[in-house]
């Protein structure tokens, strides 16, 4: 009598909480399945993988949570993030170090591009940051002109493959900043308003928020994070083509979801995304390993993030 | 001979809803309606009006009573489309035009003239459409689009698209029809609502049609109405006949607020007084529609009340002062600093004046805490003075403060606010601006929809807030509110300040 | 009474010009290119370039433009061409040409899911299409392996039948007919206008919104599941297997140019025209520009903003997100 009380209160606790349950419960599943597919995936080599591919990653979706947070959406990131790479590519050999905040300087003017598009002319935020995306996949075409890029100064590749303790340093930016970006939103007023738009914007507008203030610097916030994983992105791969496509942008809304941040805004938080980035870019990963091929796992993705960003919503808010 | 009997159209019988058993929305309501008049149905807020109409439209049946139409008993309606074929449709209050259709298609929306199951036959539908426009005399051309017309003509037109669903469920062209108004002026400025008037004293014999006018705004009620039924608390407390009493506005007043109104209203014992500094000056302030040359000067510690009919520009007034719309002529001056038109709210309350409206949904973040709610306002409260960060003890204990001042009934601070009654919620919304202090706190219907008690916290409030010197601007529906809150009562009619009273004066004309 | 009459026809034209600004705009650029590159740009194979131009955008556009008209953004279009391209590639051998008929079968089953969830779960119908349209992507590329497979079997679909008009216009003019047909002359198109304007209002009309939401899904399913038969051919009788960025957003842009608003309500398919001959116009010309393709990019994505800034124009105190 007294377990099963115990256990109806659990579920209902469960209920309750589900937005910070089922991320856990994911994890876990995603974990065991591709253990016990391929048992590479929690072992040294396995595990620096799944470190590279969701740090810079993280980063960047951590911007998308803050926008997310607000009730908008942000489409422009892959795009900055790519523009931001391109950029430390190309001029390292000119200004040295002093590219990567010339690349964040750039993202962060493109967020406040979209952030005025957005809450001064008001054009909904999904359509004004496709056309910023577009503006930037044409700059960084114009800039890149299809070369391939070597970065060979080493201590801007430091930034990212140093290990320590076994893990490359890119990892600890990504806690880092994951853990600087949840003090924001939860401890700084900045974040109790970006909650307060999200939440019900004439509300916060009549508590004496200034809601089109507070939406450009979360575009500008958001900027900022893709220009911080772009630099690191570059610092982690050393060069190459900057292979990154629109199809990126899915994986990255996905984590966000996935965490616990609703689409519908005012839940959630950067340290939910944490989850997120964990589950999407280890699944990613392990597929991978197991050699799924890229469209196998586009389509995994696509599924994920139609399900979780259905599984979050609150109905109630719509 | 049983003349009564003849002309009656529509009769009621011992209406009776219950919601959950326990709230009695109406209890036996008899009305009857009779052929070609306009009948008022007024009551405040709660009143039952809202619950009557939407019985005789068929959104829900009543528990009991009886319909009578034309003399014959007849079911009640259990859709609006059945409703229409008893000869009885509704216009809403707003929503209910669609701005982006024509006039033919909104005229005859969801009734379109079809071939073959979904074609249309445009050509009949705008012949019908041009018929019905020129026998009710609507003049504007059945393809033009809705939003180019004005608002009393939409109005119009939804009437006719009321009359003209009756004719088509009943395939007939003669037919006696009942039109529900609701608060049909509601958005509507001054002279638009002169003439939605001036056209339904037109059309009620030409187009064989009665209105349910159901409002409470007394001027319009006495000046346009043959019989009036006051409604309180869901039982019909009078019907008045126009042409054989002569009923005053004061007694309509009295019927709708109810002799035991002042029964739960604390006068305030001790009041600050007024100072002589000015703190908010209204200078001819003008938006066109809306309000005219309003002058009138605040004091601080002071609280005005600007009481007015709905449509009168108070509320738009109000809002206007609040920054949630812009005015176009004259001068606003908070101590000394000049406001400008189109300033968003944040700016309005950084200059010193705050907004408090009784609706929920306006003011708090259901989701939220009561602490998160009160804090929102108060962010520099509860911060930490050297690195702005949010100090989650002081936070905690400022809500604690608030929330047993005002007794809110909740567990804790940390509960969300969605969980909490309709009174608990009204008081964390007014207890965030216990802390904040604005020069001047703009309210609009503090206590819409509360229980006595609550209101009773309410006030408390408001008086708190007013002793340590902030100056109020009150508006209401709510009569009882004004003789609670006000120093002095500007009344407001068409847009203009009419005269202003001081609250003795103000009590004389209400009772 | 005569002069009247004409009169009333000056002001008539004069209201569908301001009704319709891209009109003007279309024939300021086409003139302004016709003046700068006037041996290139008024040549037959340019002016045949617009034309084609033209019908991709426009056949990408219809079903977008009848969603855009109750103020969705359905983008799944690229994704039922990719998918649908590819799943036909695979079915020729074994269908023959029946195969085709797989493009308006998967736009049905498309359209239909994006209703059925959307109505049901009230996600937000850009979010639900764009990770559809990736999934499909993501199918595509699996299915044809990496490559992209062309089918030779369908070049009837875009044979010439008079010299210098192409040929899909032929097969695009009746479609585009009956969009507008269907959006101007029947209920279903009053509706959906109708819901788009106010839903408030058309549910106190008594109509089922959400039924005729869920239609609107399915027609424009529907809709670009036939285009997609013709644009199958039209571009190259293969579907590429990268998602390309600037083939979702141009359809966009053609429809807001043309006057659609975002918020839905007004515009349709016969507005999407003029949107997208101007924009194949301005797209052809900057190519004779011989500005460099990925400025020409640049310049589509400021069009794109533009063009929305523009429409947004009188959207104020709607809540944006």
């Amino acid at each position: 009598m007294k377990n099963d009380n115990y256990f109806s209160t659990l579920i209902e606790k469960t209920k309750s909480n589900k937005n910070t349950v089922l991320p856990v419960i994911t994890i876990l599943l995603v974990i065991i399945i591709f253990q016990t597919i391929n048992p590479v995936f929690l072992k040294a080599q396995g595990r620096i993988t799944l470190v590279y591919s969701m740090s810079y990653f993280l980063i960047a979706a951590l911007g998308l949570t803050f926008v997310v947070m607000m009730g908008s959406f942000d489409f422009s990131i892959v795009s900055l993030l790519k523009l931001s790479a391109l950029i430390c590519g190309l001029y390292i050999n000119k200004f040295g170090l002093w590219v990567i905040p010339l690349a964040i300087l750039v993202c962060v003017c493109f967020g406040f591009v979209s952030g005025f598009l957005f809450a001064k002319l008001k054009v909904p935020s999904f359509i004004a940051t496709l056309g910023i995306s577009l503006v930037a996949e044409g700059i960084a075409l114009l800039l890149s002109k299809g070369h391939l890029l070597m970065i060979t100064n080493s201590s801007f590749r430091k930034l990212a493959v140093t290990f320590i303790g076994g893990i490359p340093a890119v990892f600890y930016w990504a806690v880092g900043i994951c853990i600087v970006s949840t003090l924001i939103a939860f401890i700084l007023p900045f974040g109790r308003r970006v909650f307060a738009i999200g939440e019900n914007a004439k509300a916060a507008s009549m508590s004496g928020i200034n809601v089109d203030r507070t939406r450009i610097y979360v575009f500008m916030l958001s900027g900022f994070f893709c220009g911080i994983a772009g630099v690191l992105y570059m610092a982690q791969m050393g060069g190459g083509s900057v292979g990154l496509g629109a199809d990126m942008m899915i994986p990255l809304f996905a984590s966000v979801v996935a965490g616990g941040t609703a689409l519908t805004g005012g839940v959630g938080g950067p340290h939910r995304t944490f989850f997120g980035a964990i589950i999407i870019t280890w699944t990613e990963s392990g597929m991978l390993m197991n050699g799924a091929s890229r469209g196998m796992q586009v389509v995994v993705l696509g599924i994920m993030a139609i399900i979780m960003s259905i599984a979050t919503l609150n109905k109630s808010r719509i | 001979m049983g003349t009564k009997k003849n002309n009656s159209l529509l009769e009621i019988r011992g209406v009776t809803k219950t919601f959950g058993g326990v709230v009695k929305a109406l209890n036996d309501v008899n009305i009857t309606i009779e052929k070609n008049e306009i009948v008022g149905v007024v009551g405040e807020n709660g009143a039952g009006k809202s619950t009557l109409m939407k019985i005789l439209v068929g959104v829900f049946p009543p528990d009991q009573g009886e319909l009578y139409y034309a003399g014959e008993k007849i079911p009640f309606p259990n859709s609006p489309s059945e409703a229409a074929k008893r000869g009885i449709s509704i216009v809403y209050q707003e929503k209910g035009v669609i701005p982006q259709l024509q006039v033919y298609q909104f005229l005859l929306l969801g009734r379109e003239y079809l071939f073959n199951s979904y074609n249309l036959q445009i050509e009949e539908m705008k012949a019908s459409a041009v018929q019905i426009l020129r026998e009710l005399q609507i003049d504007c051309s059945v393809e033009s689009f809705m939003y180019e017309l004005s608002l009393s003509t939409q109005k119009m037109l939804e009437i006719a698209r009321a009359i003209l669903s009756i004719r088509l469920e009943q395939g007939d062209n003669n037919v006696n029809s009942i039109i529900i108004l609701d608060e049909p002026t509601a958005p509507l400025c001054i002279e638009e609502t002169r003439k939605l008037f001036d056209y339904l004293l037109k059309m009620k014999e030409k187009a064989n049609a009665s209105f349910v006018f159901v409002s409470h705004i007394i001027p319009e009620i006495m000046e346009f109405t043959n019989t009036v039924h006051v409604l309180r608390d869901g039982n019909v407390v009078g019907h008045y006949n126009m042409a054989e009493h002569d009923l005053t506005e004061e007694e309509l007043f009295k019927a709708i607020a109810g002799k035991e109104s002042s029964t739960y209203i604390d006068k305030p014992v001790s009041r600050n007084k007024v100072t002589g500094e000015i703190v908010l000056d209204v200078d001819n302030l003008k938006k066109n529609g809306c309000y005219y040359d309003v002058n009138f000067e605040l004091y601080r510690g002071e609280c005005i009340g600007i009481f007015g009919a709905a449509g009168s520009g108070k509320s738009k007034l109000l809002n206007s002062i609040a920054g949630q719309i812009d005015f176009d002529q004259g001068n606003l001056i908070v101590n000394g600093n000049k406001l400008l038109s189109g300033e968003p709210p944040h700016t309005r309350l950084k200059k010193g004046i705050g907004y408090f409206s009784g609706d929920n949904n306006k003011e708090l973040f259901l989701n939220w805490s009561i602490a998160k709610n009160i804090s929102i306002l108060n962010m520099d409260k509860i911060t930490d003075n050297i690195i702005n960060i949010i100090d989650f003890k002081k936070e905690k204990k400022l809500a604690k403060n608030i929330s047993d001042s005002l007794n809110i009934k909740a567990p804790d601070v940390m509960t969300d606010c969605y969980s909490l009654s309709g009174g608990n919620k009204q008081k964390v919304s007014v207890g965030k601006w216990l802390e904040n202090s604005p020069d001047i706190i703009l309210l609009e219907d503090p206590t819409i929809g509360v229980d006595v008690g609550a209101r009773r916290d309410i006030y408390e409030a408001i008086y708190k807030m007013n002793d340590i010197g902030i100056s109020m601007i009150l508006v209401s529906d709510d009569p009882k509110e004004y003789s609670a809150l006000c120093d002095r009562v500007v009344f407001m009619t068409n847009g203009k300040i009419d005269k202003v009273l001081n609250r003795e004066e103000f009590e004389e004309v209400i009772r | 009474m005569i002069n009247l009459k004409k009169k009333s026809v000056y002001l008539d034209f004069v209201k569908v010009l301001k009704q319709n600004p891209i009109i003007v705009i279309f024939f300021v650029f086409f003139v302004i290119f016709s003046f700068l590159y006037t041996r290139k740009f008024l040549s037959t194979m340019n002016l045949q370039a617009i034309l084609g131009q033209f019908v991709t955008l426009m056949l990408f556009a219809l079903g977008p433009s009848i969603v855009m008209v109750i103020g969705e953004l359905d983008l799944s279009y690229v994704g039922i061409w990719m998918l649908g391209g590819i799943i036909v590639w695979m079915l020729t051998p074994v269908l023959g040409l029946f195969s085709i008929l797989v493009f308006p079968l998967l736009g049905l089953v498309t359209g239909t899911f994006i209703g059925f969830v959307h109505t049901k779960t009230k996600i937000p119908v850009f979010i639900l299409t764009l990770s559809l349209l990736v999934t499909y992507w993501g199918l595509t590329s699996q299915l044809s392996g990496g490559y992209p497979r062309a089918t030779e079997k369908f070049g009837f679909i875009t044979a010439d039948i008079i010299p210098y008009i192409p040929t899909v216009l032929f097969w695009t003019i009746p479609l585009i007919i009956f969009a507008i047909y269907l959006m101007k002359f029947t209920k279903i198109g009053t509706y959906l206008y109708a819901i788009g304007s106010n839903e408030e209002g058309a549910k106190l009309a008594g109509i089922n919104v959400k039924k005729y939401k869920m239609l609107a899904f399915v027609i424009s399913g529907i809709f670009t599941g036939l285009s997609t038969i013709i644009l199958f051919q039209h571009l190259g009788g293969s579907v590429p297997v990268e998602l390309n960025l600037d083939t979702m957003v141009n359809p966009l842009v053609a429809i807001v140019l043309g006057g659609t608003p975002l918020t839905g309500g007004s515009g349709g398919p016969h507005k999407t025209i003029f949107g997208a001959l101007t924009f194949s116009v301005i797209t052809r010309g900057l190519n004779i520009s011989a500005l460099h393709p990925t400025t020409i990019q640049l310049f589509i994505g400021i069009l794109l903003i533009i063009a929305i800034v523009i429409s947004a124009r009188g959207m104020k105190g709607v809540e944006v997100t």
